[in-house]
């Protein structure tokens, strides 16, 4: 049922050969984590894979469209355990309608200024998924129909989902909850933690 | 004294101002108004009885969930998400704590399976059930709101026997689902995992769903209102929902027989036999009719599960005291009462997630308001809005 990256190397994932077909077709590389095809294209060429998928691939539902910040400093959060490349990385899902294929569309953008041609005009319900992702993760959706702000007022500063951006209520006062998850302590101690 | 010519040329200036007096105005629904289930706001330029270039506005009751799941850990993320689509609550931890599951590749025991399907379907019957009270009593019936709320409350009731939540289950655990108090490492009791007769008291209350359902649809579909404000009313085309991801009820109303139960392996559901209702047309009147019979195609699940439940067996999969989720990324998503909800989980291998992307069904459903009111009837607002039936909570998570 569930397989890792290291069983697809044994044994061939019963996705891997749609993968395979659905990256040449796409012109990316595709990646099978946990049953979930991530395919990687270029910045560049991000609305004309999303084009192909709908039309040649035959993934009409759009399921979402969201954004993952790499970044080693974190505010927020626990930091990655190693130094990795800074970006943004943007995710597009997109499924069939008969037999569940999926595929989520990935493409990496600098963290400063990110910037990426908007598909509303190939799925045109990645409107408000788009929307919401600009004022999350400061990105520029170039030719989005209605840009501006979707959950956040006008007036708010900062892109909340970047990793540099602080939870507030976390700096007041941190949770107490991160004592569950650390190791147990050898004695039990016979005073009381944080009165 | 008043002639022949004076009157004619009076009314024909009273015909030429009534005429002159079409003007656009704009309409502000909401935020707060009883057919918006929640806090959702509309405004709409509205010319004679048609309103046109309607714009929702949401996020009044955006909580950050996507943002706060990142300072927490996994156990801790299940209380958050049961509070994102609050009418089926329990339904809401399944995706995530399988795509969790699936990252720690951990085997949950059948038993617990079992029990996932019974109380998901559970959730499903409820949240269905109020759909069914509501929007009759959108349309001026109130009557059907009775007959569903008191069974829903039932339902309910059972779900909170086993959970202790009505709304807010918090029940499952990473590997299986909760132990029920009382059991533990720390007492001696021996641990009791559904509360006694639970499973024939619940086949009862699915057959009086059963029946309650005959009486919803004597008194509502026989309705000539009924009818006339629903049927050919808010048509939406199967291709226009796709692109906009209208998921669940929505788009199977539309004809497109589609049901990630039948495509997906999250709980065991090829074990079970029941139908994908599809609609015909799209229109107002196949959304309640496809949710009408999902609520029968659900108690079909839940008879046939209180049936196949292994009598005896462990409820949760042996998993370490502090959970930590293997460096990975996955996307899960299960057919939800609403529709397709769907975590993505990037974990670093870390006691919580590096960052949870949480799809919802409402969002997506009700990002089309703008194409499919443009040009309706005002009346015919709260028609189409009832029929979507979304909840705000899932719409601003």
């Amino acid at each position: 049922m569930t397989s890792s990256p290291s069983d697809t190397e044994a044994t061939v994932h019963p996705l891997q050969e749609f993968a395979d077909s659905a990256a040449e077709t796409v012109g990316g590389e595709a990646e099978i984590q946990f049953d979930t095809i991530k395919l990687r294209v270029s910045a560049d060429k991000w609305v004309d894979a999303l084009t192909t998928a709908r039309d040649d691939l035959d993934l009409v539902f759009f399921s979402w469209l969201s954004a993952i910040d790499w970044a080693n400093d974190v505010e927020a959060g626990d930091p990655l355990k190693e130094e990795i490349e800074e970006r943004i990385e943007l995710l597009c899902t997109v499924s069939d309608l008969t037999e569940g294929r999926r595929v989520t569309f990935s493409t990496d953008l600098p963290t400063k200024k990110p910037s990426v041609d908007s598909i509303v005009e190939v799925y045109v319900g990645a409107n408000w998924h788009e929307r919401e992702t600009a004022e999350m993760f400061g990105i520029t959706f170039e030719g989005h129909p209605d840009p501006g702000p979707l959950y956040l007022p006008e007036s708010f500063l900062g892109n909340p989902l970047k990793k540099s951006f602080p939870l507030l209520s976390r700096e007041v006062k941190p949770w107490p909850g991160s004592v569950d998850v650390e190791a147990m302590p050898e004695k039990p101690s016979t005073e009381n933690p944080e009165a | 004294m008043v002639t022949d010519t004076d009157l004619v040329r009076h009314l024909s200036e009273a015909q030429v101002s009534v005429e002159l007096q079409t003007e656009e105005m704009t309409l502000n629904i909401g935020p707060q108004h009883p057919s918006t289930h929640g806090v959702l706001r509309l405004v709409a330029r509205v010319s004679g009885e048609r309103c046109f270039d309607v714009k929702p506005v949401i996020g009044y009751m955006h909580r950050g969930y996507e943002k706060l799941s990142e300072v927490r850990t996994y156990p801790q993320i299940t209380a958050l998400i049961n509070r994102i689509d609050w009418v089926s609550g329990y339904a809401n931890e399944i995706p995530f704590i399988v795509a969790a599951e699936k990252l720690m590749d951990v085997e949950v025991p059948e038993r617990a399976q079992y029990i996932r399907v019974i109380l998901t379907e559970m959730a499903r019957v409820s949240s269905h059930l109020v759909f069914m009270a509501s929007y009759p009593l959108e349309l001026g019936a109130a009557t059907p709101l009775f007959f569903a709320l008191r069974d829903r409350e039932r339902v309910l009731d059972l779900i909170e026997g086993v959970t202790g939540g009505r709304f807010h289950p918090n029940f499952n655990r990473i590997g299986g689902v909760k132990p029920n108090a009382g059991s533990g490492p720390t007492t001696k009791k021996t641990p009791q995992d559904l509360p006694a007769g639970f499973l024939g008291e619940t086949n009862d209350a699915m057959n009086v769903v059963l029946d309650t359902c005959e009486e919803i649809e004597d008194l509502v579909a026989g309705n000539e209102i009924f009818r006339a404000r629903t049927k050919g009313i808010g048509v939406l085309p199967a291709e226009v929902g796709a692109a906009f991801g209208v998921s669940g009820p929505n788009l199977r109303a539309s004809g497109v027989k589609f049901d990630l139960r039948k495509v997906e392996d999250y709980l065991p559901y090829d074990k079970f036999d029941f139908d994908v209702v599809v609609g015909e047309n799209g229109d107002c009147w196949d959304r309640w009719w496809v949710r009408l019979e999902e609520i029968r195609e659900s108690v079909k699940i839940i008879q046939q599960a209180i049936d196949g439940i292994p009598p005896s067996g462990p409820l949760q999969a042996k998993v370490p005291k502090v959970i930590k989720v293997p460096k990975g990324e996955t996307y899960v998503r299960a057919e939800n009462p609403k529709g397709e909800m769907g975590y993505y989980i990037v974990s670093d291998g870390g006691p919580g997630p590096y960052r949870l992307k949480i799809r919802s069904a409402s969002f997506s459903n009700i990002s089309m308001l703008s194409w499919i009111l443009e040009g309706v009837l005002v009346p015919d607002i709260i028609a189409i809005m009832g029929s979507l039936d979304f909840v705000l909570g899932d719409v601003d998570r």
